[in-house]
């Protein structure tokens, strides 16, 4: 039955079959017109006289943070499981592009295809021993996997602990690129998982996940087998977080596990994605910028940094539990809900 | 030989037994209920049909075969499907969302749906066109852009059962139904039973309290009793009972 031809149907799903799909999503929000235009802002930024320096310093840390927590945003936000060992799968990710390139001279672009399956090879493996533990057990549980990454890189000789590995200028499709050259790679890379993000959160899989994390039981008798889709949705967080990885060895061409053994990263890729709101597309986004920013603000008082990340993570978890993105949405949601009411009525 | 059946099933939970030695069958093509005082062991059995409850004994079997292996999750394939007491929708989601996962089984391969395939967007495209319809046998075309949980009572066990529909079951276990709902929503529920088993011919089994409504609707009824069979029969045998109006009816 051809729905658009129907007189009788309501307009939100009269006038465009496209109209109902992207209205489908009330909690996993997109907002993909402010997303496009963060993006565009992100590529002409450095065009900008007064951000050339600063772009090159903090531009594409920034984008490595925002992949890293839209990779945690895919298990915490969308499937509902907290893990606060991302940081591991960082460093998967990093240490496998810095290998391949390092010993055998590959493109950034093998590295990054290398990384996110790699890693995503490892959150499957994490799946199938974490899926078991329940809620805070699981938590703790992908901590630990964070300090045993961590220990692994400190001490096997293969990855050369705290000494490290340089890694040769990076090389795009056999082009050399250089700071800007690698920030707007990174550009390009986020838009990729953007693109991802938005597709999943309207596919059927990520109806399965959501639909996992808001209730269980009714997912499973609608046939939603909760240990492949969890398992799913380790596989897929790991790997996009595998792919910041990459872009973190690569921005200083050198992994240390000075750097990678360190747990905080974790702390600050689960704290971005949850101050940013990790089930919403634009959450991370402002989480990641956040997370980067604050120690940048702070200046002198960097060291104190995660005082303040800390006070604004709680902050947000009492005042806005959803996020500053939901916060930020709310009257544009108000207004989206309004206007829907209204078409709803004028057609009665 | 039965839809769906079980045999001698005992659950126990550490030292109290909530069901010893059940058996029932529900019949094809028919509505079936299911009758008992409050802890006389309906809600057990019914997750013991729908094999969200491990058993110490016993058998469940589906069109004769039996599927006491099947985890929750399968039992959506086999055909089985069933609703929830003070239903269990996904509260943020809207109605069409609500609606699609209950169509989960006709997803495909994971991995075609998630890399964008134009075999998954193709199947996307026809699932989305059938929840419509079934939101539309419901009423509900209105609320498909809605968040369920912002919707009204009814309008939210009408959502509950349109998403059990939407994965094309043959049979559909109904727990406590019209619990909370008004007169009139408890006639609509009826209602759409009734025309469904009869249109589509689908098995319906209810766990009710509500005697009018089970004895209006159902073909057949099992009565339990402290966890063990009381008497089956069709509902004019259930209600002249002396066991059953002894143990529960009451005056009625």
């Amino acid at each position: 039955m051809n729905y658009s031809k129907n007189k009788n149907a309501p307009l939100t799903y009269r006038k465009n079959r496209l109209e109902v799909s992207r209205l489908k999503n009330v909690y996993a929000r997109n907002s993909w017109v402010l997303v496009s235009t963060f993006v565009a802002l992100l590529l002409l930024l450095p065009v900008f006289p007064f951000m050339k320096g600063w772009m090159a310093a903090q531009g594409a840390l920034i984008l490595i943070y925002v992949i890293a927590a839209q990779g945690q945003a895919v298990l915490t936000g969308y499937t509902g499981l907290v893990s606060m060992g991302h940081g591991g799968f960082l460093a998967i990710g990093a240490y496998t592009s810095a290998l391949l390139t390092h010993h055998f001279g590959v493109d950034l672009v093998v590295g990054i295809i290398a990384g996110a399956i790699v890693t995503g090879m490892f959150g499957c493996l994490l799946a199938l021993v974490f899926l078991r533990l329940s809620g805070a057990f699981m938590a703790v549980g992908t901590l630990g996997f964070a300090f045993f990454i961590g220990t692994i890189v400190n001490n096997i000789p293969l990855f050369q602990g705290r000494t490290g590995i340089s890694l040769p200028a990076n090389r795009v499709f056999g082009i050399e690129i250089a700071d800007y050259g690698f920030y707007y790679v990174s550009v390009v890379l986020l838009s990729m998982v953007l693109l991802f993000m938005y597709s999943l959160t309207r596919s059927g899989v990520g109806r399965a996940l959501m639909a996992l994390r808001d209730a269980e039981n009714a997912a499973q008798s609608s046939g939603v087998n909760r240990w492949s889709f969890r398992t799913i949705g380790f596989t897929v967080s790991a790997s996009i977080t595998g792919i910041a990885g990459v872009l973190s060895a690569h921005y200083v061409n050198y992994v240390s596990s000075e750097v990678y053994a360190d747990i905080w990263y974790s702390a600050d890729i689960l704290m971005a994605s949850v101050i940013g709101g990790s089930a919403m597309l634009m959450g991370p986004l402002i989480g990641g910028t956040f997370v980067v920013m604050v120690p940048f603000f702070l200046e002198r008082m960097a060291d104190f940094s995660y005082i303040f990340k800390g006070v604004a993570l709680i902050l947000v978890l009492w005042i806005a539990p959803l996020g500053l993105a939901e916060l930020i949405g709310r009257p544009f949601a108000k207004r989206r809900a309004r206007k829907l009411a209204e078409l709803r009525n004028g057609e009665r | 030989m039965k839809h769906l059946a079980c045999q001698n099933i005992t659950v126990r939970f550490g030292g109290v037994t909530a069901c010893k030695g059940i058996s029932l069958g529900i019949e094809e093509g028919k509505v079936s209920g299911l009758i008992g005082a409050n802890g006389a062991g309906k809600t057990t059995l019914f997750n013991v049909l729908t094999r969200f409850q491990e058993y110490e004994s016993g058998n469940v079997y589906f069109r004769g075969d039996p599927i006491d292996d099947k985890k929750p999750h399968d039992m959506a394939s086999v055909g089985v499907v069933r609703t929830f007491q003070n239903i269990n929708l996904f509260k943020g989601q809207t109605t069409l969302n609500n609606i699609l996962i209950g169509a989960h089984r006709k997803l495909g391969n994971p991995l075609a749906n998630l890399l964008s395939f134009p075999s998954a967007r193709r199947n996307e495209r026809s699932l989305v066109k059938r929840a419509i319809e079934i939101a539309e046998l419901f009423g509900l075309e209105t609320y498909l852009d809605t968040a369920v949980g912002n919707l009204p009572y009814g309008s939210q066990k009408r959502v509950e059962l349109a998403r059990a529909l939407a994965s094309d079951p043959e049979i559909v276990l109904l727990d406590e139904p019209v619990a909370g709902c008004n007169d009139e929503e408890t006639n609509d529920l009826k209602e759409s039973i009734k025309k469904l088993n009869r249109e589509l011919g689908i098995t319906f089994f209810l766990v009710e309290h509500d005697m009018s409504m089970i004895m209006d609707s159902c073909d057949y009824i099992y009565a339990i009793n402290f966890g063990e069979n009381l008497a089956e029969g069709t509902p004019a045998q259930i209600q002249k009972n002396p066991e059953v109006i002894k143990a529960y009816l009451g005056e009625e």
